[in-house]
């Protein structure tokens, strides 16, 4: 269970940050920011979902969070340290879309994973049998070692994701980031990376963010969700999600975007933290930002 | 045939077989590179690299170090046209990605600016050296579709030098490379400099177009970089053998571009596209690699 007195996996205080030449472009004040006044914690152990139309600013919170992204202000911190500091110490694996790979390398799943293992290695020093074996416990764990060896353009999606998952596992992480990890999935395969996000939380005790505009994918396997469209919306169990606020942060009928929605209702996480109840913004306009 | 005869004649065959250390020397280097410029998709970057030579061919006879046949005046001739290429292939690259202006674009104008400079570069080294009698540059034909006639065991030795070098260079580099040819977008994230591997990339093809120009001309040159990498992707899908592939198709490429050259008396470059053109038909028929690239 997570532990309030922790520190945070994950911590935004106010965070804001407008890509550079985007604010000269704004005519009013913030119009050029991508995300503005977030404030978001993480608990160890927790699974949370960062949920928002496209160009609602999820792709900068996770590069911020990430240690890519500087500039930003008000305060982040990754297990207490700066995020640059914590990618250093690979803290944090990071599970991209797909959609980016250069497929058509003709390598096999585990040379994905065996990458990520050696990134670091001095070029002398051959990869040896204890990289094979964190490789292998790496591929096992999501259940990719059926397809180990075969090659990576030959994969589903499906089984593409789990290896992508694997590679960031080969890095030891203590928090996961998955960037919209169910596009062209279908829905058994929906359902397999649910059942594997609550394999890696429970198991291994990592901390997961999940960031997508697909609320089945959060509502599925996450324990929290909090909803951005440059700021945060709401904040709180997936299951207390109303159509109004989903409404609100994706300016559409709900229903037509999603069809008829079904939330998993998770227990809702008890969260004492006073910052956790709802950040209403006052902010409408623009969107379409990031 | 003429080339068992150039090869085996005593009086000749120091001469030939100084064609074929270089070849085979290039092939090799050509073969592991072009597998990494057909997956970053660098072939047009590579036209844009070997192009810019020309305009440094232009250059190194009109300020009089093109004509060296001593170490010096090779490494001279080569620092003149690797200025050229690196300067092409970074201020492609740069174009690219910091002003917005499309890649192709760039190249585009790198690729005619450089035909153009060489030219007029030529003729008026061509020109001042008739006038004052010092070594006239080689024929435009050469420089653009290869010679071997000038080439000499001293441009062997380069070539067995540079592939040495760029075969080095890749290997310790291999980690790195292989995650950003992989993913060049998370590099970052994962800890692996992948702006730095882009560079090193084009830094390696810039030295083996360079070394290259000589053998198979500036038009033809890259040839070499990105059919063996096609024709390997098509028929084989593991890493390892896929660079083994290419590197093996370089090879038969380069002996069969020379035969055809020796037996025809044609320019070495011609030669070698068709050969390796021929064998990349062939690669067509197969279906064993995963095609999604080549």
């Amino acid at each position: 269970m997570p532990n309030p007195t922790q520190t945070p996996a994950l911590e935004f205080v106010g965070v804001s940050y407008a890509y550079p030449g985007a604010a000269v472009a704004g005519t009013k004040g913030g119009v050029g920011e991508a995300i503005r006044g977030v404030t978001l914690d993480v608990r160890v152990g927790e699974r949370v979902g960062i949920l928002g139309p496209n160009g609602g600013g999820k792709s900068t919170l996770l590069k911020i969070a990430l240690g890519l992204l500087d500039g930003y202000e008000g305060k982040v911190s990754v297990f207490g340290r700066p995020p640059s500091v914590a990618r250093r110490e690979g803290l944090v694996g990071y599970v991209p879309q797909r959609v980016e790979a250069e497929l058509g390398l003709p390598v096999s799943a585990r040379q994905v994973v065996q990458m990520a293992a050696t990134v670091g290695m001095p070029a002398w020093r051959p990869s040896g049998a204890r990289v094979r074996t964190k490789v292998d416990e790496c591929l096992s764990m999501v259940g990719a070692s059926d397809f180990a060896s075969q090659a990576v353009g030959k994969l589903s999606g499906g089984q593409l994701q789990r290896v992508m998952i694997a590679r960031a596992l080969a890095r030891e992480p203590r928090m996961l980031m998955l960037d919209e990890p169910t596009v062209g999935i279908d829905a058994a395969g929906q359902q397999r990376f649910s059942a594997l996000i609550e394999r890696l939380n429970k198991g291994l005790g990592l901390t997961i963010v999940v960031v997508s505009h697909d609320l089945r994918t959060i509502a599925t396997s996450c324990d929290r969700v909090a909803c951005l469209r440059r700021t945060l919306h709401y904040h709180d169990a997936p299951g207390g999600l109303t159509p109004a606020v989903l409404a609100e942060v994706f300016s559409h009928d709900i229903e037509a975007v999603f069809g008829e929605v079904h939330i998993d209702a998770h227990a809702a996480a008890d969260c004492h933290d006073p910052t956790h109840h709802h950040h209403h913004a006052h902010d409408h306009g623009g969107g379409g930002q990031g | 045939m003429r080339t068992i005869e150039y090869l085996f004649t005593p009086e000749l065959a120091s001469t030939y077989w100084a064609i074929v250390v270089a070849g085979l020397a290039i092939a090799v280097f050509a073969g592991a590179l072009s597998v990494l410029v057909v997956v970053k998709r660098l072939a047009f970057i590579g036209q844009g690299v070997s192009h810019a030579a020309f305009g440094g061919v232009g250059l190194a006879y009109l300020i009089g170090v093109g004509a060296g046949s001593d170490l010096g005046g090779r490494f001279a001739l080569l620092g003149v046209l690797l200025a050229f290429s690196l300067a092409a292939a970074l201020g492609i690259a740069w174009l690219g990605e910091r002003s917005g202006a499309r890649t192709d674009t760039a190249i585009g104008i790198v690729l005619a600016v450089s035909m153009a400079l060489g030219f007029v570069l030529l003729r008026e080294a061509g020109a001042r050296a008739a006038a004052t009698g010092s070594p006239a540059p080689p024929a435009i034909e050469g420089v653009l579709f290869g010679s071997v006639v000038t080439v000499t065991w001293l441009d062997a030795w380069i070539a067995v030098g540079t592939a040495a070098l760029l075969l080095g260079a890749m290997f310790l580099a291999r980690r790195p490379m292989l995650f950003w040819a992989f993913d060049e977008r998370v590099c970052e994230a994962f800890g692996a400099p992948g702006a730095k591997m882009k560079i090193l990339l084009l830094c390696l093809l810039a030295i083996a177009v360079v070394v290259t120009v000589k053998l198979a001309g500036v038009v033809l040159a890259t040839a070499l970089f990105v059919l063996p990498g096609a024709i390997s992707l098509r028929l084989a899908d593991r890493l390892w053998v896929v660079i083994g592939v290419s590197i093996v198709a370089a090879v038969v490429g380069v002996l069969g571009g020379l035969v055809i050259s020796f037996e025809s008396n044609l320019q070495v470059g011609p030669g070698v596209v068709l050969a390796l053109a021929a064998m990349y038909a062939l690669s067509m028929l197969t279906g064993v690699g995963t095609r999604r690239l080549a």
